[in-house]
């Protein structure tokens, strides 16, 4: 853990030095998209909802930034502001509705949203840039005087992303443990039951739902910046499935696993999409193998490895103990 | 003292053409162990998903001491304090004996604490170690839900049920599938729970019913068939005949234990 911290905050020296600087921005953009995974984790791991929407919300983020800066002039922070909101708004405006269903019919309905704003964004060509998108020159993200930083020194723009994944990552951390994360725990595991000691199971999934969308809101904000447009392509379903196969693989129900998830396939895309164009199907094999033989994804495979390494010592302890008694 | 607990008005239950509670009214006493029995498919798990909220009644209206609850979601029933056990053991699985009785515990907050560790609540802490200790599961408190045996379920359902001072406790077969020793201990832990709280017990186990009910109501294709003491009931013409007095009342046990 120690370790895996201490390297990201030295990625900007020690990534130059080993390999080029092509891969801090491949690292940037994986915390980028662990975010964006970790919403969908939150739902699927944490509450039970299997969303395919979450593109959705990343895609507001995305709009809002866009807008805000090419349409209303806004600058850094206000831009990002109403791009989490946007995604907040929309997450609670399709949360009212699909909440109500679960399994499937949520599935469904996710979906459905989706694509219902993905057409609008592409046919509403005025606001969004429709299929090209919106293209915008960077705000600075903060200045005093003369001295400005902005996503244009490429390692700000590390250290930045850096910390509001990590923020994001913490926040969702701190939930998880509270006692509206172990009341989202109660819902994925038993509906019925959680109802019947007192939980308003509509409100906390309605609740985990906006939730989602903040993370994804956050995600998609910080993909704007990081590549200065905004587009469509990123709202399609399609992008909420990569998020939910990163997830499983990597470890549903786990603070880690969309991390874990999300680094193993992005790392395999830049590497095997230079050599060959079929990498999808390596992702296809993998997510499947994983699903078959390690359905806790790859965290929980790790933890049973380490619980099982842990338990014979244990016994062991247990029998010399016996045997020393007279 | 004698005031109802419950009343249901006229309450009806139609699944199809399958009438599961029909125009039934009742009244029962507060302070007073109240059993409800009657042969399979008689309406009694239907009766108390419409009191919980889990059902919404055709027609009729229920009455939680004098308070119309009628239509209520079950979490806002539920936090008027009347708790249930169901007959199809329903507790978290996947986590610990004592995070589940946890989690029921802090649900009965008003507000959740998005951010603060939830195990940082003494409070809670020490309400499960005596709710553990009263159901008798210290030792299995760190055992995961789903691998304990079906009695031991039953057990920490009933744990979950009390452990938020219930007004109202509703147990649907809570012996059900329990040895012997652990249906006395259960059976002793609901005797003393009736000093403190109103109880309404749906029982096919003859014996353990007329231990512990000071009343009966005994329902047949939805309606009520007869109320009265245990001594009343035992001696009722209809209810013999339909009922206890049937020769194979041991296969009636197993037909329970099969439902
Ligand atoms: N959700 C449902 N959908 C359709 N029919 C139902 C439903 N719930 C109950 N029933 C039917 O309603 C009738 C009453 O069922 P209920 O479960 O209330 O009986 P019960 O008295 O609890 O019986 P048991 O002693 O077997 O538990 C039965 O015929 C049952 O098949
Ligand atoms: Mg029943």
């Amino acid at each position: 853990m120690i370790v895996f911290a201490a390297f990201l905050l030295t990625v900007p020296w020690t990534i130059p030095a080993l390999i080029n600087d092509f891969w801090v921005s491949v690292i940037a953009e994986i915390l980028i998209w662990s975010l964006f995974a970790a919403s969908t984790n939150l739902l699927f791991g944490y509450v039970g909802l299997l969303s395919f929407g979450q593109a959705l919300f990343f895609g507001f983020g995305m709009y809002g930034v866009g807008i805000g800066i090419d349409q209303l002039g806004l600058s850094f922070w206000p831009a990002f502001g109403l791009g989490v909101a946007a995604a907040m708004a929309m997450a609670l405006v399709s949360g009212i509705f699909a909440v109500r269903l679960t399994w499937h019919y949520f599935a469904i309905i996710t979906v459905v949203f989706s694509l219902i704003f993905y057409f609008l964004a592409v046919s509403m060509k005025w606001l969004t840039g429709g299929d090209d998108g919106i293209n915008f020159t960077l705000p600075p993200t903060f200045s005093f005087g003369a001295t400005q930083w902005s996503f244009a020194d490429p390692n700000f723009q590390y250290f930045f992303i850096l910390a509001a994944v990590a923020l994001c990552f913490y926040l969702m951390h701190l939930v998880i443990g509270s006692p509206l994360g172990k009341a989202f725990m109660a819902v994925r595991e038993n509906d019925v039951r959680a109802s019947l000691i007192g939980l308003n199971v509509y409100l906390l999934r309605l609740t985990a739902f906006v939730m989602a969308g903040f993370l994804a809101g956050v995600a998609g904000a910080l993909f704007a910046f990081f590549g200065r447009y905004a587009s469509a392509t990123y709202m399609f379903y399609h992008v909420s499935g990569e998020g939910l196969v990163w997830t499983i693989v990597g470890g549903a129900g786990t603070l880690f696993g969309p991390i874990v998830g999300t680094t193993l396939f992005i790392i395999i895309r830049e590497v095997v999409s230079t050599h060959w164009e079929h990498h999808s199907l390596i992702v296809g094999t993998m997510a499947i193998l994983v699903v078959i033989f390690a359905p806790k994804g790859l965290v929980g495979l790790w933890r049973d490895i380490l619980d099982r390494a842990m338990a014979p010592r244990a016994e062991r302890a247990v029998s010399t103990e016996v045997r020393t008694e007279p | 003292m004698s005031d109802p607990v419950l009343r249901t008005e006229n309450l009806t239950k139609r699944f199809g053409g399958l009438t599961a509670t029909d125009n039934l009214s009742l009244s029962l006493r507060g302070g007073r162990l109240q059993a409800v029995i009657g042969p399979n498919g008689a309406g009694k798990t239907t009766f108390f998903n419409l009191i919980s909220g889990l059902l919404k009644p055709d027609s009729g209206r229920v009455f939680f001491r004098d308070r119309d609850i009628t239509g209520l979601r079950p979490h806002e029933i539920s936090r008027l304090g009347i708790k249930r056990t169901m007959q199809i053991k329903s507790v978290f699985n996947q986590i610990s004996v004592m995070e589940n009785l946890w989690i029921t515990r802090q649900a009965s907050q008003r507000f959740l604490h998005p951010f603060r560790p939830a195990s940082r609540d003494r409070a809670t802490r020490e309400r499960v170690e005596q709710v553990l200790e009263q159901i008798g599961m210290t030792a299995l408190a760190h055992r995961i839900a789903g691998t304990l045996s079906y009695g031991d379920v039953a057990m920490l359902e009933i744990g979950m049920a009390l452990i938020s001072e219930p007004k109202l406790l509703l147990l649907d077969e809570p012996i059900c599938g329990m040895s012997p020793a652990e249906t006395e201990r259960a059976v002793a832990k609901i005797r003393e729970l009736a000093r403190q709280v109103d109880i309404v017990i749906i029982e096919h186990d003859m014996e353990v019913v007329f231990g512990l009910a000071d009343d009966i109501t005994v329902l047949a294709q939805g309606a009520i068939l007869a109320t009265g003491s245990p001594e009343e009931i035992s001696n009722h013409e209809r209810v013999r005949e339909a009922y206890l007095g049937r020769p194979e009342d041991e296969d009636y046990l197993e037909e329970a234990a099969d439902a």
